[in-house]
């Protein structure tokens, strides 16, 4: 995948709002000498650099122009937009020579925090205790990065960042309770509307309610739908994952199926 | 039809049906797999193991003869088998000195099983490494015995010597090329196949050839030709593309013993890519699937990721194969049968298929040589199911599990970041070898299944997290 990365936007808006976050998002390296060897057709669509320093870089092999490469996301909407417009028309093509594989540099994910393959815990302190909500913020958007800038893994720098190192109180706060705030809500607003329907159509009170047992499956009913069913295209996912979990067995079976008598030809 | 063979075959058939309802009914009910084994071992016993070679008629004076076509693992193995059995077999074989795109890869029950010699093994890979998509990377192996290895073959060296082994055996090897076959005239009658015969010397198109056989054992791949004359139907396959790399000595020691798996969507979106060690250069490639028009972009991914690696290596050989995902609608007709990657016997989630046909061209051997009483009798369809019986009861939970791997953890990157995480787990990694280098199931300690479901589950669920904050992110 070719990526001649745009520098980043002028200093200022991306220090005021990366400062906003955290210390610095991730920078991009100047290349090193050896980039400078390529012939000169390539480095013709160079960037203009900005204070810290551009990065043109080429990488691997291609054959053909990149179009199936994902709109690359802006990491931080705005301050990326106009860079990262430009980089995609920068994509251009690098033939393979014959029978060898093309040195090359590609950008790297940088980040003071990330020291040695994994993010260092104590730069990540606020207020005395570990700031998890960062960590995960920043494991999240080195992951994005990489998702759309993909790194050759090194033997020297190896990654050995372990998600479970966060406590998990520290997810259950950033994704469980928010989710579970919107469904309990949600549950509340059916529950009440239900209520009063029942009661409209029956004269059944909320006390006879809770006693009655039709009125009590469907209580259940509707809280493991509430759980399954948050949107309408899971009901779609749900049914296409029982077609899943069968499929493979169906395919093997299908060998016995012709068993009926006539069938065995001799 | 001749009573006796249709009486036969429909007494085989009841008992088949039985067991076969049995597994169908307890599989598509329940999803779980080799629940019913034991339960439908029993009722077969029940109603008594038919054998239908007792009542097929007897040859006169000549031996069941039997054309195995193709002769890779599976064809070599068969016609190893067969010819041992007493029966008079034909190996044919288009390439004498194919070499098969391939991974190369196969465990270690493979060696032991089929007394494979230990210098047929170009590398004994020890350790592997899985590197997610933001390139973690985790070291498996650390459970592996001083003895206990993944072998890495040429395939080119694997199947002479299989089928070496089988015309030692006695069987009859032909350089030919299968075209087509003539069902036969009447209940009994021989199998017609036409081959072309290529000369020794080479060159030219061959001369034409028919043959007349008893029966016919399909071994010819993934593109089977005897799957089509048999109406076998289609299956969904992968293309796997791989690049032969020779990369400099210092380079290669870090693969001495070391093979690569690397996950993630831009390497590959169904498969993942890999890089393997040969003889003495290494193999990068990958597959996919559901993408098959991209895979040049697949690999060109995987080069990157392997870059720092690979850098300064020179690309020797490009080559490229289908690989089937599951098993041919239909596996067997009449005396015609499909073993091997013809079959469709690869397994998900680690495309690996080698050990499997080798194996069931032993079984679809042994079956034909038990229905024939060593070749002195016809065999019928029955005797093939049988085969086909043995084969899907003993592989069945190893395929399903497997899938089911598939299914779970190379959905998404989230999903395939939690499962190399999983992977740094010291019972996952004795679990998945002892499982690979041994092809069998083995349920572990339940508490440690416990912990291990809770662990995955965990991963899952912070990776899927983390995938909702990177979705935040970029919105």
């Amino acid at each position: 995948m070719m990526a001649l990365l745009a520098s980043p936007h002028p200093p200022t808006i991306f220090c005021a709002l990366s400062c906003k976050r955290y210390h610095l998002g991730p920078r991009i390296r100047s290349p090193p000498p050896s980039l400078l060897l390529l012939p000169a057709r390539n480095l013709s669509l160079v960037l203009p650099r900005c204070a810290d320093g551009s990065a043109a870089a080429a990488d691997g092999n291609m054959e053909k122009k990149d179009e199936a490469v994902p709109p690359t996301r802006p990491l931080e909407s705005e301050k990326n937009k106009q860079p990262h417009q430009q980089q995609q028309q920068q994509y251009h093509q690098h033939e393979i020579r014959d029978g060898s594989v093309v040195k090359a540099q590609a950008l790297k994910f940088e980040d003071t925090r990330w020291v040695g393959g994994t993010w260092d815990m104590r730069q990540f302190r606020k207020n005395g205790s570990t700031d998890w909500d960062a960590v995960i913020h920043a494991e999240a958007s080195r992951r994005t990065w990489l998702e759309d800038h993909p790194e050759a893994s090194s033997i020297d720098e190896p990654v050995i960042f372990d998600t479970s190192i966060i406590p998990w109180w520290a997810w259950i706060k950033s994704f469980h309770l928010p989710e579970a705030e919107k469904l309990n809500g949600r549950a509340a607003m059916i529950g009440f509307f239900m209520a009063y329907f029942i009661d409209s159509l029956t004269g059944i009170g909320l006390v006879g309610q809770t006693g009655n047992f039709f009125c009590k499956t469907m209580l259940f009913a509707t809280v493991v739908w509430v759980l399954l069913i948050r949107e309408n295209r899971d009901i779609k996912n749900l049914k296409k994952l029982f077609e899943e979990m069968t499929l493979y067995d169906k395919q093997w079976l299908a060998t016995w199926q012709d068993d009926a008598p006539g069938d065995s030809k001799n | 039809m001749a009573s006796l063979s249709t009486t036969t075959s429909t007494a085989a058939g009841d008992s088949l049906r039985s067991f076969a309802g049995l597994r169908r009914e307890t599989r598509i009910l329940r999803g779980v797999a080799a629940a019913d084994a034991p339960g439908s071992q029993l009722r077969r016993r029940q109603l008594g193991v038919v054998r239908a070679s007792r009542t097929s008629p007897r040859l006169n004076g000549r031996k069941l003869r039997v054309a195995v076509v193709g002769g890779g693992p599976a064809g070599g193995s068969a016609a190893e088998a067969l010819a041992k059995g007493g029966v008079e077999t034909m190996l044919i074989e288009r390439k004498l000195d194919n070499c098969k795109p391939c991974g190369g890869a196969i465990p270690l029950c493979m060696v032991e099983e089929f007394g494979l010699p230990l210098d047929l093994i170009d590398r004994r890979v020890t350790k592997m490494k899985m590197i997610s998509p933001s390139n973690v990377a985790v070291d498996i192996g650390r459970t592996l015995g001083p003895d206990e290895y993944i072998g890495m073959v040429r395939r080119e060296v694997l199947d002479a010597y299989l089928r070496g082994r089988a015309a030692e055996a006695g069987a009859s090897v032909i350089n030919g090329l299968f075209l087509r076959l003539e069902q036969p005239e009447g209940p009994g009658g021989p199998y017609r196949i036409h081959y072309n015969e290529f000369s020794p010397a080479g060159g030219g198109a061959g001369e034409r050839r028919t043959a007349e056989v008893d029966a016919v054992v399909g071994a010819d791949g993934a593109n089977s030709r005897v799957a089509k004359s048999i109406g076998a139907g289609e299956y969904e396959y992968a293309i796997a593309f791989q690049e032969r790399v020779r990369i400099p000595e210092t380079k290669m020691e870090y693969y001495k013993e070391r093979a690569e798996m690397y996950v993630g969507d831009d390497v590959s979106p169904d498969f993942y890519g890999w890089v393997f060690p040969k003889c003495d250069h290494v193999a990068v490639g990958t597959g996919t699937v559901t993408h098959k028009a991209d895979i040049k972009k697949f690999q060109a991914a995987t080069r990157l990721r392997a870059k720092d690696k690979i850098e300064g290596g020179t690309i020797i050989r490009v080559e490229a194969h289908p690989i089937p995902e599951h098993p041919r609608p239909r596996r067997v007709l009449g005396r015609v049968a499909l073993i091997g990657d013809a079959a469709g016997y690869v397994t998900k989630c680690s495309g690996e298929g080698i050990y499997f046909a080798a194996k069931s061209g032993r079984m679809c051997a042994e079956a034909i040589v038990e229905g024939s009483e060593n070749g002195s009798r016809m065999i019928d369809e029955g005797d093939l199911r049988k085969y086909l019986e043995k084969f899907d009861k003993m592989y069945w939970p190893t395929y399903k599990v497997l899938d089911v791997l598939q299914k779970l953890f190379y959905r998404s990157n989230a999903a395939r970041e939690a499962f190399v995480e999983m992977c740094a787990d010291e019972y996952v990694q004795k679990m998945t070898f002892d499982s690979y280098l041994y092809k069998k199931v083995v349920p572990g300690n339940p508490l440690d299944d416990l912990k291990l479901a809770v662990n995955t589950i965990g991963s899952l669920v912070r990776a899927n997290a983390l995938r909702r904050e990177m979705d935040k992110l970029t919105l």
